[in-house]
């Protein structure tokens, strides 16, 4: 009977003494994120101003009243245009440039467009966009100047042109992902069954564009939905290169709700407006990871 | 077929030509005038070398001068004891989420996997206000503490999936035998697979590392004067101080320095760790 008794006490001490190491941090963590998670959409629901704070329920009115401003809308407007633009041509891009690089005839390509392209990997988007500020300088830049010294009146304003400020801005989010990209489409290529399939249709006579479009890209669609999830996320979280570059301006032009959120919290000092805000940028990043997420879900769980 | 091959031979070396002006542009210009004098500054010869490197910028900025007010000695010190504390921290952790994540198949444990991935994108304004309430609350605004718990609790996620993608391509036949001969489950963790998960590790340590050292919107928000980070101490170089270029492109070079002296010599790890997370997770 003890010798039962004590393998049994040893059996619940081996399961608590895992549930204490392996599960309870990971669990703790969560809990904390979570909880800010929750706490912050109670704050989105109350009556935060100022420094006082006031957790008396309000209901949707800050949501209200993000919705009555026009620069609430500026920003939709403007997270559209990263949406598409910061996703769109990166992705395309890292697909031609990736098979570009499978069809490379000169040895050793590859080694250098790739560090050539990824080290801005490891920059951050504070001292990018420090440099790419003052490339895109209209008087004393890198660009204008250069452009200059060949002669040419260069046409650009860059970021100065309310119009277009943003599509510049973009292009920097291009140039910093481009790398990233590349490497993620090349890694979906390099399974045997894609290298089998493009072989057979090489046999067949079938052109290079043709094994592109019909082989390559229908069947690298789970790379593909990752790359675009990554980007679609990183585009819809950009705050560094508007704040850096233009910290939102010319005027509010290139604000987006990232930058407003931070505008609207701190600087106007409008706490449940500004969590309002973090709400909707979160419910939208919901939103576009699902899929991924059931993605992973399934292959983890295999 | 000849013909064919001469045209894909263009088209490489056209994009070879215009890929190597993008990327070598922005660093090029990054370094040769850090290097160069005000007055060299001025005449906006931005793509000559520097008549004479000015290796003082560095000091200058290190330190501070008179054309440069934000020293950043201090914020590289503090990025360095939070980025540090935080990576490692943060992989040890995450190899324990990571290791619970991929063994045990619970409904529970697949409820803890949906909240481990939507954690991974989640927006930093979505949890800032109470983050910064939190901190200001217990005090640990003031020290490198506060921001250390802060993006452990966001990297931790990360870490853990990275980790468990790589404990679920390990055969299972090493802890098999160990449990065999009597070891528990953690003896097991501890002693059989973290030794054989270094590489996993090393490329989580680095993938974290990068991120906590380049991260800005949380360094922005919770940061005060004590604890800047460099990238708080950067983005002033920009903001409300104006500072002459050579200075600034100095002070960015020692801000990038750390991060991309790591990519340049483990950049196959930090590549693997990209996949890794990206693909199988």
């Amino acid at each position: 009977m003890a010798a039962i008794k004590k393998h049994k006490l040893r059996r619940m001490w081996a399961i608590l003494s895992e549930f204490l190491v392996f599960t309870l941090p990971l669990l703790l963590f969560l809990l904390i994120l979570y909880g800010t998670l929750v706490w912050n959409f109670y704050v989105s629901m109350a009556d935060w101003v100022n420094i006082n704070v006031d957790y008396t329920f309000t209901g949707l009115k800050w949501y209200k009243f993000l919705f009555g401003q026009s620069r609430f809308w500026v920003d939709v407007q403007n997270n559209l245009k990263w949406l598409i633009l910061g996703v769109l041509p990166t992705a395309m891009a890292a697909i031609l440039l990736a098979y570009l690089l499978e069809l490379a005839p000169f040895r050793g390509v590859e080694a250098y467009v790739r560090t050539l392209i990824l080290y801005p990997v490891a920059m951050s988007f504070v001292v990018t966009g420090t440099i790419w500020s003052w490339m895109y300088q209209p008087e004393k830049g890198v660009f204008n100047t250069i452009l200059g010294s060949l002669g040419i009146q260069s046409p650009f304003t860059f970021t100065n042109n309310p119009d277009m400020a943003t599509y510049w801005l973009i292009v920097i989010f291009i140039w910093q992902y481009l790398g990233f990209s590349v490497i993620i489409v090349q890694s979906s290529f390099r399974t045997t069954e894609l290298q089998e399939m493009i072989e057979a249709a090489t046999v067949d006579g079938a052109s290079k564009i043709k094994i592109l479009f019909s082989v390559i890209i229908p069947n690298i669609r789970a790379g593909l939905m990752v790359l675009v999830s990554l980007l679609l996320i990183s585009s819809l979280k950009v705050f560094d290169i508007v704040w850096i570059v233009t910290r939102t301006g010319p005027g509010i032009a290139t604000d987006v709700l990232a930058t407003n959120m931070i505008v609207t919290a701190y600087d106007q000092r409008l706490a449940s407006a500004g969590a309002a805000i973090g709400v909707i940028i979160f419910l939208i990043a919901f939103i576009l990871v699902i899929p991924y997420t059931i993605y992973a879900f399934r292959k983890w769980f295999e | 077929m000849k013909s064919k091959n001469i045209t894909l031979k263009l088209i490489v070396l056209v994009v070879l030509v215009v890929l190597t002006c993008a990327y070598i542009l922005p660093i090029y210009v990054m370094m040769t005038n850090s290097l160069k004098t005000l007055p060299e500054i001025t005449q906006r010869t931005y793509l000559a070398l520097p008549r004479q490197p000015q290796f003082k910028n560095y000091t200058d900025a290190l330190f501070g001068s008179r054309d440069f007010l934000i020293p950043m000695k201090r914020p590289i010190i503090n990025s360095t004891i939070i980025t540090v504390s935080v990576t490692f921290l943060t992989a040890f952790f995450g190899g324990i989420g990571g290791y619970y994540l991929s063994r045990a198949k619970s409904t529970f444990t697949r409820i803890i996997f949906i909240l481990v991935g939507i954690a991974l994108y989640l927006p930093y304004q979505a949890v800032i206000i109470p983050l910064t309430t939190i901190t200001a609350k217990t005090g640990l605004i003031n020290s490198h503490l506060g921001l250390i718990l802060c993006y452990m609790i966001i990297n931790v996620p990360l870490a853990s999936v990275l980790m468990g993608t790589f404990f679920l391509g390990i055969p299972r036949e090493l802890e098999e035998a160990a449990e065999v001969d009597g070891a528990s489950k953690i003896q097991i963790f501890f002693k059989v697979v973290v030794p054989i998960s270094l590489p996993a590790y090393a490329s989580v340590a680095i993938i974290i590392f990068t991120q906590v050292w380049n991260e800005f919107f949380i360094g922005l928000t919770l940061v005060t004067p004590k604890t800047q980070t460099v990238q708080v101490a950067m983005a002033m170089t920009q903001g409300s101080t104006i500072s002459p270029y050579n200075l600034q492109m100095a002070a960015s070079l020692l801000t990038v320095s750390v991060p991309l002296l790591i990519f340049l010599f483990l950049g196959r790890y930090f590549i693997r760790g990209v996949l890794a997370g990206a693909l199988k997770g």
